[in-house]
């Protein structure tokens, strides 16, 4: 692209050919006023707001939709440009109520901190105001219809972001309205987006509403714990409550924007019943104690059980979204006690993959790629319920590449599909070798003979045929591999077609994971196959073995097995059995008051400091926003006690840092290792009744998810939104 | 002779009927003393003297928690929490404490309000026998406000003008 060379107010800038004047201005550091004009969204000019002043030009000019030229003489000060702003804001005004004392946005609106520059401080406009019914748009978004300006940013975010048109403009002139057409709850995943996009207070956030102002909160950086992307946040608190969380800018990660499990799961923190002191179960029957009562007892239950089982009878299982130091201690405690079962994958089914591929799990691309891929193969991903903002991403590659799915349900996909194959779930290793095998078709020489003869049964049909050549023609290609593929029967088999279709075809794969810190997780080493980084273990059980087997003695760090696995039977059947079940948890509601023999508190995840690691392997550390309610403690801190009651070696941490650290510096050392999958026994048959049939469901991923109010009432909540049984028969 | 004359002062106590001159004069001028608590001197209507909540005549409160006093305040004396009422939605506050220690009495809550809600009562003399009492709450606020609605309203109405 060429450059040209302008200037506004007298800074002589270079630009781009084709970008708006406003852009330039951003870059410049020089700002010009604007409601309409977001950089993310397309150019609407609606707004008006953004009128400079050039040179050439006898009026003043919108400076989101005029593109720069050569020697543009620009400025955003001149009298004339004033005037113009000025006018504009005035007629916004005409209609915009005085009402910005009991406005949400107040102290935090485009709207007011414009019209204290541009405003006149007595109206002119004498004629009645408009006023507009407010809409429901479902238990997230609060509207206060009246104080729009129409800048349509909601709209074109529905329009062009989502790829679902849930907002629209009706009626003309005076009578516009923003609103759903017909009377509808958003039901995008990511829909509260439009609080932030919305430049006044006419779209609030409804968990929040009338809490604090702007000028009251305290800002603390933090990460979301929901899914393996790992957006960037910032924790809104006052008096160490918190208030709201919004997105952070990271381009690589989230953009501009977060998904609304991440957005308002803080309401579990701030509503939820906490659990806020230890308890003993005492005779059936709950007692409140101190940390030193309960964990004295933890200690003496772990001793008898480990030392006089040898450590087969007792096992530690993590939820997805603990820190990595939690999970890093839990797995160094529990190996120190001489125990050796440890898991996180309470939805996994098959295990026969454990110490193939990375120590790392998930992307070997960065997430920022899926923007550019001339052709995107999904394998059973239902991105937009598991990690709803990389489907954003992907729907953005679909505006140039194409998009394919493997899907074995009824997907909702917010981009358009060129290829699209249902199997039933049982059939999907089948339906996805076959695709290897229309690849192998058409580059012979890459697949090992071991592997051409393990497909050799297999037959690709037309369809197979074109969703190969698509990815080898196409430059940029990737293969992503869904969450549901992990609760498969034959995982193993559908990751190592998956690297094998990557290698012939040259795309690049990955695979998503459960939970925010799975990757995590496993770099820890809470995991019975690999210690931590990847280390040598010797082998224990792993969640399977744990959940169905049953055990005399478990210790939960901050997971609900009864909900989140896939055996939630079996596991409340065993949890209830079991001798002594140590629970690390942040509630008290849910079934874990029931089977749990000691609970003991742990802070959330905005309340302790950690590292969350992605899908990509970016470690992002946090630190605590706020304080835990009353006797929790931050999960690491308890661990690291236990660790010294139990007179273990290398528990002197004083920080979550010193634990990070130390982890990191083993990662480094073997940083990225892989070993190699082998090429998997002769695909088996999958009984009807072994696969998944529904997904844990977007709002029930984790213990903090399943308990934020505001979710939970989303329509979104109460379906699974991945049920196989939505399959297409035809 | 500078000597003499001094000597004849403080022999004639020149300077003590000179003091007590001053004390004769007044004893005969009208009295600036009061009967307080009977009598009391009179109050400018700005008087800034202990924090009353107003009510609407209907009996609504006219708060409506946009917590500028609460930013304004120098001394952090104002402690408010809001939330929608459930009732029928609107915006109000939870909580509106004042600490009195903490309060200087600038008025610069009345001038930040934009609905003339949080208003400084002509009452001066009160005191606290617990420590816990320093705090004002809401329905201490309001009831303020109920007593002295009469006074309150004058005192605004007769400062208008220089608004």
């Amino acid at each position: 692209m060429g450059k040209v060379h302008i200037e506004i107010n007298g800074q002589k800038l270079e630009a781009e050919v084709g970008s708006m004047i406003i852009e330039v201005a951003d870059n410049a550091d020089i700002y010009i006023p604007r409601f309409c004009y977001h950089k993310k969204l397309s150019v609407a000019a609606n707004c008006r707001m953004c009128m400079v002043d050039v040179a050439s030009l006898p009026k003043a000019v919108p400076a989101c939709a005029t593109p720069v030229a050569e020697g543009m003489v620009i400025n955003t000060k001149s009298d004339r440009a004033i005037e113009a702003q000025k006018s504009v804001m005035e007629f916004l005004l005409i209609n915009h109520p005085l009402d910005c004392p009991v406005c949400d946005q107040g102290g935090e609106c485009e709207l007011q901190d414009l019209s204290v520059g541009y405003g006149e401080d007595v109206s002119r406009f004498t004629e009645g105001k408009r006023v507009v019914k407010d809409k429901n748009l479902g238990p997230l978004i609060a509207t206060d219809m009246t104080r729009c300006i129409h800048c349509t940013r909601c709209v074109r975010f529905g329009q062009e972001i989502i790829g679902i048109r849930e907002m629209g403009a009706t009626g003309r002139g005076e009578h516009v309205e923003i609103g759903t057409f017909i009377e509808s709850t958003l039901e995008s995943e990511i829909s509260a987006n439009i609080i932030d996009l919305c430049p006044v207070g006419a779209l609030t956030a409804k968990p929040s509403r009338f809490k604090a102002r702007a000028w009251e909160l305290q800002q603390t950086t933090s990460i979301a714990p929901h899914d393996c992307l790992g957006s960037n946040v910032y924790v809104h608190h006052r008096r160490g409550e918190i208030i709201r969380v919004v997105p952070r800018e990271n381009e690589d990660i989230n953009e501009v924007w977060l998904s609304d499990r991440d957005r308002f799961s803080y309401q579990a923190l701030t509503e939820g019943e906490r659990l806020l002191k230890p308890r003993i179960k005492n005779n059936g029957k709950w007692q409140e104690t101190d940390w030193q009562t309960a964990l004295n007892l933890v200690v003496k239950e772990m001793k008898r059980i480990i030392g006089g089982t040898e450590g087969k009878e007792f096992g530690a299982l993590l939820g997805n979204n603990v820190t990595t130091e939690e999970s890093y201690l839990t797995q160094k405690l529990i190996r120190g006690a001489g125990c050796n079962n440890i898991d996180f994958r309470m939805r996994r089914r098959d295990f026969s993959g454990d110490g193939r591929g990375s120590v790392r799990s998930g992307f070997n691309f960065p997430l920022a790629e899926l923007d550019n891929m001339d052709a995107t193969l999904l394998v059973a991903a239902d991105l937009r319920h598991e990690q709803p903002l990389s489907a954003i991403r992907v729907r953005r590659s679909t505006g140039f590449g194409s998009a394919m799915a493997i899907n074995p349900f009824d997907g909702e996909y917010n981009f358009r599909l060129d290829e699209e194959l249902q199997p039933k779930p049982e059939m999907l290793a089948q339906e996805y070798a076959a695709v290897l095998v229309a690849a192998d078709a058409k580059r012979p020489d890459i697949l090992s003979a071991e592997a051409k003869e393990w497909l050799s049964g297999i037959k690709a049909e037309e369809v197979h045929h074109r969703i190969a050549s698509n990815l080898i023609e196409s430059e940029n290609a990737c293969i992503v591999v869904g969450v549901y593929v992990q609760e498969h029967p034959q995982a193993e088999v559908i990751n190592w077609i998956s690297e094998s279709l990557a290698n012939v075809t040259g795309a690049k794969w990955g695979y998503m994971t459960q939970g925010g810190n799975s990757a995590g997780n496993k770099i820890a080493g809470a995991v019975p196959s690999q210690s931590a980084a990847g280390g040598k273990a010797i082998k224990g059980k792993n969640a399977k073995q744990m959940i169905k087997d049953g055990l005399k003695g478990y210790l939960l760090v901050n997971c609900e097995p009864d909900v989140e696995s896939v055996w939630s039977k079996e596991a409340l059947t065993n949890l209830e059995k079991a001798e002594c079940v140590i629970a690390l948890t942040s509630y008290v509601d849910g079934r874990v008051s029931e089977y749990a023999d000691v609970m003991l508190p742990i802070a959330g995840c905005y309340e302790t400091s950690g590292t969350y690691i992605n899908v990509e392997g970016k470690w992002q550390s946090f630190t605590a926003a706020v304080k835990a309610p009353d006797e929790a403690r931050p999960g690491w801190k308890v661990l690291r006690v236990l660790g010294n009651l139990l007179d273990l070696k290398g528990f002197e941490y004083e920080s979550s840092k010193q634990v990070i650290d130390e982890l990191r510096e083993v990662f480094d050392a073997v940083s990225d290792r892989r070993n190699a999958r082998k090429v998997p026994p002769a695909l088996g048959k999958v009984s009807d009744k072994d696969v998944t049939r529904e997904s844990l469901g977007l709002y029930m991923v984790d213990p903090m998810v399943r308990r934020a109010k505001a979710l939970q009432q989303t329509p979104k909540a109460s379906t699974h939104p991945i049920s196989i049984s939505r399959v297409k028969t035809s | 002779m500078k000597t003499f004359k001094r000597w004849l002062n403080s022999f004639l106590l020149y300077e003590l009927l000179k003091g007590l001159k001053v004390t004769f004069v007044n004893m005969f001028r009208r009295k600036a003393t009061i009967q307080y608590p009977e009598e009391k001197t009179p109050l400018s209507p700005r008087f800034r003297g202990l924090h009353a909540l107003r009510t609407y005549p209907n009996g609504e409160e006219r708060c409506i928690a946009c917590k500028l006093c609460e930013a304004v305040c120098p001394a952090s004396a104002i402690t408010i929490e809001a939330g929608v009422r459930e009732s029928d939605g609107t915006r109000r506050t939870t909580k509106y404490e004042i600490d009195l220690f903490k309060c200087i009495f600038c008025g610069f809550c009345e001038e930040s309000c934009p609905v003339d809600s949080i208003v400084e009562t002509r009452v001066f003399d009160y005191h606290f026998e617990n420590e816990n009492e320093k705090v004002m709450t809401k329905p201490m606020l309001l009831k303020m406000g109920q007593i002295y609605e009469d006074q309150i309203a004058a005192d605004r109405a007769a400062d208008a003008k220089y608004r």
